[in-house]
């Protein structure tokens, strides 16, 4: 009996110990969540990777009297992390991630225009910009950006006396060729129909038949015939042999291995490939082209890119969310200032999202600049619209069924009437 | 009449730290999970208002759900089925007296000792047509002439997560039944040998009835817990291609924060519970039956 | 009692079944035990389709060069194959491709003088099998009708060894299929291929001389790369005498098959379930201290690492890992604690005493394991937040204790039902309390149980990994399980750091197990517990 109380009492003082230790001062603490973009992330944000010191110490020391609780979250699991801390009411200040569009519409987030400085609000490409708007509210901003290309194996190609393919019969003839000449001991062509990154595919393949996600006036035409025809295209490059044999379930990052060691002749992937594959430390020689398209069609140019957004707290007074506006103002002020976000955006090998960094990084890197003019022409996911959620999983399921024998109209028929019943 | 009513309420207090655990980590939660079930839940989770049966109607209707079902099926039959029959051969081996068997009994701990995501990357790597280790150890040994495609197709590839579901149960039912082979009485065995009995005779006699009460725990909890299995499928195939390989839990979860359908995904959680309560419930009133006769 | 001239009649026959063994062996090698293809000349002609002019023209002149070859006494035949597909502009085409092959078989003597390292493997397996019989003879003569509990110590070696020997012929007979296997299809590619660099010419030589009577020459490279080779199955028929000798050697040894083979098999049963059970962590040791280029081989070039690189290791100490490692070690001894310090209270009540609602209670357990906490998380979430319990270790050692509950209770319940209340009361009358008597008496005798719930909470609570990665934010508090996802992020998994990482998160739970794997075993049986 009585050891079961002093268990009862050890308990109730851990908690009580716990409850003081959260009861904090005149600092303003912002919860932060970083999402873990390489090996180097947590190092630059938290340990010793930014020139000995690292963000947060040195964000804290230029501004006394606002903490950071930052965190750095693996993509596999930050919906998980966020979308739970929510639910408990314990919604972090501030979240990099790449999807904004169901947290505002759920009228978490706080505009834009709220806690972002203008002069920071000017730096910002306003192409990207537009990308995250919602009733014309912008609800996030871009932290960092990358394009997507045609990556191919340079050594191979000479050897072969081949160019790069510019259309999907190009395309056909070209992986044959390879197929022939390494009697098949390398993947001509790379695709990924997984899970988490079947929408570029869908993306690759459909803009470069003219189709895609949506039309002009940014209704769903998931099923239209440009559509189907690509998807189809896809497929039979799978079902010829052209390709890794596993597409629903290798992942980007598996098809960039094999094109570190050698193994791929080419691949469409984003500009931090060679970031990638030097930290590989591969010693592939790669060169990139446009995305083929078919015969007639535009080669459009893919670009991810990645947002901030501060979601309301509406536990503080007036007073108190201003203070807290003007801290997250600061804390965006010291990102993108080119003294840290130049180191950031290089050091993972992206693309910038604000004017002032663009000068540094040419610099640096004169390649810079034809991924800058790349990433002018690149045509994003409509992440911004309603169900681009319920889409995106649905044209996963579409390439993956097709993978084993489905019809690609019926499927792609099943994934419009979802989004767009009347249709 | 003060001592009868101590006599009355003392073993409720000697249940009472493990009840309080169990109400505030476990059913509070669950009770939580009901109520989302049966409320509207918008895309990043927050709760409306009731709505009903509405999100059971939106479960069932999902064009996946009867696939996932019966792989669900499937994955639980087969790893709980053969992890149980492998389990106890292992364990009745380990029991014997042999050179080395502490060693065997430390090696078996290995499985269970390395967390679900880790041996489910591990088994991913070993695995890998491209480069895994499989095709390297077979090909150095001499034993393929060729690198072999081992996820040629998602049947094949769901046998492998059966097979690494079952890898990594062994450990814990051979344990369960190691630990209640050790509470046998040796001179149980000894006047049965006296008696002449057969080797299958004490098996079937006087094993396999002593340990089956330690069996049954193992088998309902690993049931549970086999079902809402989720790391293995999530790491090696994340249900693809078009939820193939999904069983109930991925599924849910990937509809959870892949479709954002919420409250459909926790109505599934819902339609999982009661699955489990129903084929438990049948297994242990069966069981406490049995006991109750002895 | 046995009688000498049955105990003699039975070594006599065992004594013939090796020499019979020994001379059927003899037979089946000088059977054919590969079939060797080799093509001698190879034309491939595109755009071409059969029956049409053009593949007329070039099976003609495929046909001369075959007539060519025959003349000069070589059995050769010609095959051919057709790759039909459809080119971008959607026409058909037809690839057809011409091979002159040339059939010849080698047998299992042949084998013995072609010096490569698969000789010297059959070479050893007919040793074995001549020095077991030699051996068994040695044994037998002069201690024929002996009984074999009264052998001399000399004959007794002998007749050991000879069964040690024939099984290790028995053994030898995969690793002969499995090396020339290896050195004619793998060894081969890679010269091929020019992926490993010296000795080749010394090898192909070897082979020149074995397989063409080194007519090959200058040609060696062609002529290898067009070899296919498929085993006869005669050599496999060494098996089951070699087997038959081991079983004659077992009956001349003690007499007792069954029980020596019963044994063996324990014991190879128990290697192969450990080889097996180890194969994964030869994996994680092997791919963790490799080069990144090397986790990433598609030659499969290397069994072991080339260079063992142990900076792998500080790579992930720098990152952490050790950090990690004790926050679980933390979590997970907090756990177990609290899970026993709970769930013993309960089992004994749940054993011991007789109230109202016991069964409600047991089925209330049970259904608190029924949601998988991937569904918990928001209610958890909630209760921590309420108990601010944020980011902390202590939450996660009480969540933890909380979802074990169920396998406590009713492991625990179960070994104090199997334990006879006498020894209690006894206490009791002694004076004790019944808290006394449960530390006192109880537990104790329920060793095992405890053990084994002490070791199933405590792997559980180690490897949890799904809640701890939601409600931990601090770096500093990341239990192992959450720390190496770093290694294993969408973005790019660092294979030879995962596995590091796992590796030294294995070794502490395992390290455990052996300190209380003594208590698995004591308890009951040798308690004298019934009495």
């Amino acid at each position: 009996m009585k050891k079961l109380i002093a268990l009862l009492l050890a308990l109730t003082m851990v908690f009580s110990l716990g409850a003081v230790a959260f009861a904090d001062g005149e600092d303003i603490t912002l919860d932060v969540i970083i999402c873990q973009y390489g090996p180097n992330t947590e190092d630059w944000f938290l340990g010793s990777g930014m020139d000995g010191t690292n963000f947060v110490d040195k964000f804290e020391e230029a501004n006394p009297g606002i903490k950071l609780n930052l965190e750095v979250v693996s993509w596999d699991t930050v919906d998980q992390v966020v979308d739970t801390r929510i639910s408990s009411g314990q919604a972090p200040d501030i979240l990099n991630n790449d999807n904004f569009s169901n947290y505002a519409y759920d009228e978490l987030l706080e505009p834009v225009s709220q806690f972002c400085p203008d002069d920071l609000y000017e730096d910002f490409f306003p192409s990207f910009i537009a990308e995250s708007v919602i009733d014309d509210t912008v609800w996030a901003v871009p932290d960092l950006a990358s394009a997507r290309a045609l990556y191919y194996n340079v050594d191979m190609f000479e050897e072969m006396g081949i160019e790069p393919p510019t259309t999907w019969a190009e395309l056909e003839d070209v992986c044959q060729t390879i197929l022939d000449f390494y009697d098949g001991e390398v993947y001509p062509w790379g695709i990924d129909m997984t899970s988490d990154e079947g929408q570029a595919a869908f993306a690759y393949y459909t803009w470069g038949n003219g189709g895609g996600f949506t039309d002009d006036e940014g209704n769903w035409i998931v099923n239209c015939d440009e559509n189907v025809e690509a998807i189809e295209f896809a497929i039979s490059l799978v079902n010829n042999g052209y390709t890794n044999p596993n597409p629903a379930t290798q992942t980007r990052y598996d098809l960039q291995d094999m094109f570190a060691a050698g193994d791929m002749a080419m691949l469409i992937a984003p500009n931090q490939l060679p970031t990638y594959c030097a930290d590989k430390e591969s010693t592939v020689n790669m060169a990139t082209a446009n995305i083929p398209a078919n015969e007639g069609k535009e080669s459009a140019s893919v670009g991810v890119m990645d947002r901030v957004m501060a979601f309301k707290d509406e536990s503080l007074s007036e007073e108190e969310t201003a203070a807290r506006d003007e801290a997250i103002g600061k804390f965006l002020k010291f990102f993108y200032d080119p003294e840290n976000y130049v180191g950031w955006v290089s050091m993972e090998g992206f693309l910038p999202a604000v004017n002032s960094a663009v000068g540094a990084l040419v610099e640096a890197d004169p390649s810079f600049g034809a991924w800058l003019d790349v990433l002018d022409g690149c045509r994003f996911y409509p992440t911004a619209m309603e169900n681009y959620d319920t889409v995106r999983e649905g044209v996963v399921k579409a390439e993956q069924a097709a993978l084993t024998g489905a019809d690609v109209r019926e499927e792609l028929d099943a994934v419009q009437a979802q989004v767009a019943p009347e249709a | 009449m003060n001592k009868t009513l101590q006599n009355k309420i003392k073993p409720y207090i000697w249940l009472l730290p493990s009840i309080i655990l169990m109400a505030l980590f476990v059913i509070f939660p669950i009770m939580i999970v009901f109520r989302l079930a049966f409320s509207e839940v918008s895309k990043s989770g927050l709760m409306g208002g009731f709505v009903g049966l509405q999100n059971f109607k939106d479960a069932i209707g999902l064009p996946a759900f009867k696939t996932v079902m019966l792989n669900t099926l499937y994955w639980v039959i087969s790893v709980v089925g053969l992890s149980t029959v492998l389990g106890f051969i292992i364990a009745m081996v380990l029991n014997q007296k042999f050179h080395g068997r502490k060693i065997a009994r430390a090696i078996l701990v290995f499985p269970w000792a390395t967390s679900l995501v880790v041996q489910a990357s591990v088994w991913n790597y070993i695995i890998k047509y491209e480069y895994g280790n499989l095709n390297n150890i077979l090909l150095n040994l001499g034993i393929i002439k060729e690198a072999i495609n081992w996820r040629s197709s998602y049947q094949i590839e769901f046998l492998w997560e059966c097979g690494v579901g079952i890898f990594v149960t062994i450990p814990f039912v051979a344990f369960c039944v190691l630990s209640g082979l050790q509470s046998i009485d040796g001179t149980l065995y000894e006047a049965a040998d006296i008696d002449g009995a057969s080797y299958w005779d004490k098996l079937w006699r006087i094993t396999v009835p002593l340990v089956k009460p330690s069996l049954t725990v193992s088998t309902v909890l690993n049931i549970i817990y086999v079902f809402n299995s989720f790391p293995i499928i999530y790491t090696m195939t994340r249900g693809a291609p078009a939820n193939k390989t999904d069983t109930l839990v991925t599924y849910l979860y990937m509809l959870n924060f892949y479709d954002r359908q919420k409250g459909p995904a926790t109505a599934l959680s819902v339609i999982g519970f009661l699955v489990l309560c129903i084929c438990a419930g049948v297994y242990m009133v069966g069981v406490m039956r049995k006991e109750e006769e002895l | 009692m046995n009688d000498t001239n049955a105990i003699a009649k039975k070594n006599r026959t065992a004594l013939l079944l090796f020499l019979i063994s020994l001379a059927l062996t003899a037979v089946v090698l000088s059977l054919p035990a590969y079939r060797f293809t080799s093509s001698v000349y190879t034309k491939k002609s595109a755009n071409t389709f059969v029956g049409d002019e053009k593949y007329t023209e070039v099976r003609a002149e495929v046909d001369a060069v075959a007539e060519e070859y025959r003349a000069s006494g070589m059995d050769v035949s010609v095959s051919e194959s057709v790759t039909e597909r459809t080119n971008s502009k959607g026409e058909a085409t037809s690839m057809v491709a011409f091979s002159v092959d040339q059939e010849f078989t080698k047998t299992g003597w042949s084998f013995l003088g072609s010096g490569l390292g698969s000789a010297w493997v059959l070479l050893a397996m007919l040793l074995c099998m001549v020095m077991s019989t030699a051996c068994a003879a040695a044994g037998v003569i002069g201690s024929m009708g002996d009984d074999w509990h009264h052998l001399d110590g000399r004959s007794a070696a002998f007749r050991t060894a000879s069964g040690v020997l024939a099984l290790a012929a028995l053994l030898l007979v995969p690793v002969f299929f499995m090396m020339n296997t290896y050195l004619m299809s793998r060894r081969v590619g890679l010269y091929l291929d020019e992926l490993i660099p010296e000795g080749k010419d010394a090898f192909f030589a070897k082979l020149d001389g074995f397989l063409f009577g080194g007519q090959a020459g200058e040609n060696i490279d062609d002529m290898l790369d067009g070899l296919r080779f498929r085993n006869t199955g005669a050599v496999w028929m060494v098996l089951p005498f070699a087997a038959a000798m081991m079983l004659a050697g077992i009956q001349i040894r003690n007499g007792s098959i069954t029980h020596t083979l019963v044994r063996g098999l324990l014991y190879a049963f128990v290697i192969v379930l450990c080889l097996f059970i180890l194969y994964p962590y030869y994996v994680m040791l092997v791919t963790a201290f490799r080069s990144i280029a090397e986790t990433n081989d598609s030659d499969f070039l290397h069994l072991l690492p080339t260079q063992w690189r142990f900076g792998n290791l500080k790579d992930i100490v720098d990152r952490g890992v050790l950090r990690y490692l004790l926050n679980s070690l933390l979590i997970a001894g907090g756990a177990t604690v609290i899970a026993l310090l709970c769930g013993i209270p309960a089992a004994y009540a749940m054993a011991r005493m007789r109230f109202k609602g016991k069964s409600v209670f047991l089925g209330f357990v049970i259904v608190s394991q029924m949601f998988s906490p991937v569904v918990l998380l928001i209610g958890i979430a909630q209760l921590i937040a309420a108990l601010h319990l944020n980011d902390s270790i202590v939450g996660l050692m009480l969540i933890n204790a909380a979802f074990n509950q169920a396998f406590a209770i009713w492991l625990l319940r179960g070994t104090f039902v199997s334990i006879s209340p006498e020894m209690e009361q006894a206490a009791k009358i002694d004076g004790c309390n019944t808290v006394g008597s449960l530390v006192r008496v109880l537990l104790p005798m329920a060793a095992p149980g405890i053990v084994t719930t002490l070791i199933f909470v405590f792997i559980n609570a180690w490897n949890e990994f799904t809640i701890s990665s939601v409600l931990i934010s601090t770096a500093s508090n990341r239990p192992i399980t959450v720390g190496i996802t770093q290694f294993s992020n969408l973005n790019m998994i660092e294979w030879q750091n995962l596995f590091a990482a796992s590796l030294l998160a294995t070794i502490p739970v395992v390290i455990l197990f052996m300190c209380i794997e003594k208590h698995l075993t004591s308890g009951l049986t040798s308690g004298g517990v019934k009495g």
